[in-house]
């Protein structure tokens, strides 16, 4: 069963290198088998949904991509080569950004300091002293701002003064400035109102324009059936699917989870 | 059309923060003419002079407390930091080492211990991840203590080098207020204009987004305390030349106090991430202001930490709204 699930996943990097491939990625938390030989691939430009209830070890696949855990065992495939996503630092230098729905913005900071926060651009001062180009910053967010239709009078604006929907935005706009490859969103709908909900969708059709692939994790089908191009069921540490939007409805990934469920139960 | 949706701060909002953002210039103006008026001999050179001097070594103290505060922490021992400095360093250079370690080298050495024992602080909350009120408490006892086992009584006789910085003149001008000035200008830069002042607000705002965006908080940590200590450790010599003795009392009673309220008072929250260091100046030159007009209208000594103490109370409720209206000023309209 996992080794047909194996195959299916390859079957869909058939555009030639995948962007990311996961194989037979585990991860223990101490006796905890969070992951079981996790294998999928995503193709560049792709968006993924990556699905599953409470405890089928979304969140733990996502803290190993973007370098917060290690894993336990498996391979990691970035391009065709083999990576150690060992940091942050590690995840972002490859190319892969993750917004956490709006826990990654500091709301006392502007939006032009959040976009640019920890890869800053700078400017020789007095010929030797590095120092923050605020300028350009402005600049750079500004036109991020407009592209991403964001309701945001100025990038000095304090973040804390906007939607939850547009800190995601403010997240995403780092993705789309640093061109990342493959941006993760972790259930970045969840908390959302539907008008909220709706703005971040138009993120998500943005970021796919710019050809940036991306791996939607939730629970709410609805929302990503929207966007995704392909769909990858979990449960309890395994996928149990990985199947094309145009093979699938919204009720077809609902019984998937529930079939699946009512088999384990 | 679409730049035009980036300029909706109004020049007459952005008038208005501008104003809120330096009420405390506006207060300390208001307040100085106040004293000119009804003070006699307040208005002279001689009196302001004094007034920026006798706010100078305090001033080490509460730019230490602001950025420790931006940093979202707390200093308790920064004051007892200033004074076991002093004493340890005066020791070393008139006792312990006299005539192998000159004198003037204390100059040197007491800024650098100072960052020594702020280092202390910086691996107990970055490293062991001790919380910062109940880690400074520990060193503020131990350094507050230790200075009186070093020393019970004053050491004199401390030579023309050493007490410059905090007693000489450079041009008629009291070298202290040039190293308050010059510290708060390279303070001001760093915050404003380099990664770290940008990282410390940010961990001050959010320590878990800043973690996330791959800023180290131990490193961050570590490096705001030693600063700390460093400028406590200035305050430590600079308290040496204006009391040109260094009593085993030096830096303390309401020190520590006076470097929250000053920094409070100009503007920097507790809740971390939000404040700057020209707040601060102000602060620290507000409390020297209503120090040096209680005491030309011979106000009792314990009726001025009274006053004191309504100074900090009235701050913080101005401050309070003032951040209200800031904030009513600067959401937009359209917000949810």
């Amino acid at each position: 069963m996992a080794n047909k699930q194996t195959e299916d996943g390859g079957g869909s990097g058939d555009r030639g290198v995948p962007l990311i491939r996961f194989e037979n990625i585990g991860k223990y938390y101490g006796t905890v088998h969070a992951l079981r030989s996790v294998s999928f691939a995503v193709a560049p430009g792709e968006c993924v949904g990556f699905i599953g209830d409470n405890g089928a070890g979304k969140s733990t696949l996502i803290k190993i991509v973007s370098g917060v855990t290690p894993k336990s065992s498996g391979s990691i495939y970035w391009k065709g080569e083999e990576v150690e996503v060992a940091s942050v630092k590690t995840a972002r230098k490859l190319g892969i950004e993750t917004v956490y729905q709006d826990r990654a913005v500091v709301g006392s900071m502007s939006v032009a300091e959040n976009i640019f926060m920890g890869r800053e651009l700078m400017r020789p001062f007095l010929g030797v002293f590095p120092r923050l180009d605020k300028k350009r910053m402005r600049e750079e967010a500004g036109r991020l701002v407009v592209d991403l239709k964001l309701n945001i009078p100025s990038p000095d604006h304090l973040v804390r003064f906007c939607s939850g929907g547009e800190m995601q935005g403010v997240a995403i706009s780092r993705a789309m400035h640093f061109r990342a490859s493959l941006v993760i969103l972790d259930e970045p709908t969840t908390a959302l109102a539907v008008s909220g909900a709706q703005q971040v969708l138009n993120f998500i059709r943005r970021l796919k324009e710019e050809g940036i692939a991306c791996i939607f994790v939730t629970h709410n089908l609805h929302d990503v059936y929207e966007v995704a191009d392909r769909f990858i069921v979990m449960f309890q540490g395994e996928v149990v699917a990985d199947i094309k939007r145009s093979e699938t409805t919204v009720e077809g990934l609902i019984d998937l989870q529930l079939a699946r469920k009512s088999k384990g139960a | 059309m679409e730049t035009a949706k980036l300029v909706q701060t109004s020049s007459s909002k952005r008038i208005q923060v501008f104003v809120l953002d330096n009420l405390i210039w506006a207060i300390m103006i208001v307040l100085f003419i106040i004293f000119s008026l009804t003070i006699p001999n307040f208005f002279t050179i001689l009196n302001i002079h004094f007034m920026f001097y006798d706010a100078s070594a305090i001033g080490m103290l509460v730019f230490a407390q602001a950025l420790i505060l931006i940093s979202g922490n707390m200093d308790l021992s920064v004051a007892r930091n200033a004074g076991l400095t002093a004493m340890f360093i005066g020791m070393l250079v008139r006792v312990w080492a006299v005539g192998v370690i000159p004198t003037w080298a204390g100059i040197i050495l007491m800024p650098l211990f100072g960052g020594v024992l702020g280092a202390v602080n910086g691996v107990l909350v970055g490293k062991v991840k001790i919380n910062p009120f109940l880690a400074t408490l520990a060193t503020f006892l131990i350094y507050d203590w230790m200075t009186y086992v070093i020393n019970e009584g004053a050491i004199n006789n401390l030579g023309k080098a050493l007490d410059f910085p905090g007693g000489g003149t450079i041009f008629g001008l009291h070298f202290a207020i040039v190293v308050l000035v010059g510290v708060c200008a390279i303070l001001y830069y760093v915050l404003q204009h380099t990664r770290f002042g940008s990282y410390l607000r940010a961990i001050g705002g959010n320590p878990e987004a800043a973690g996330m965006l791959g800023i180290n908080l131990t490193a961050m940590n570590f490096w705001v305390f030693t600063i700390a200590g460093v400028l406590g450790g200035t305050a430590g010599l600079l308290y040496t030349g204006y009391l040109r003795t260094i009593p085993s009392t030096i830096a303390s009673g309401d020190a520590i106090f006076l470097s929250f309220a000053g920094a409070i008072i100009g503007g920097v929250s507790l809740r971390g991430g939000e404040g700057s260091i020209i707040g601060a100046l102000g602060g620290v030159l507000l409390l020297g202001l209503i120090d040096t007009g209680t005491t030309m209208t011979s106000v009792a000594p314990a009726l001025r930490g009274v006053i004191n103490g309504l100074i900090l109370l009235l701050a913080i409720l101005i401050n309070k709204s003032r951040v209200d209206l800031r904030d009513r000023i600067l959401m937009p309209r359209n917000a949810q």
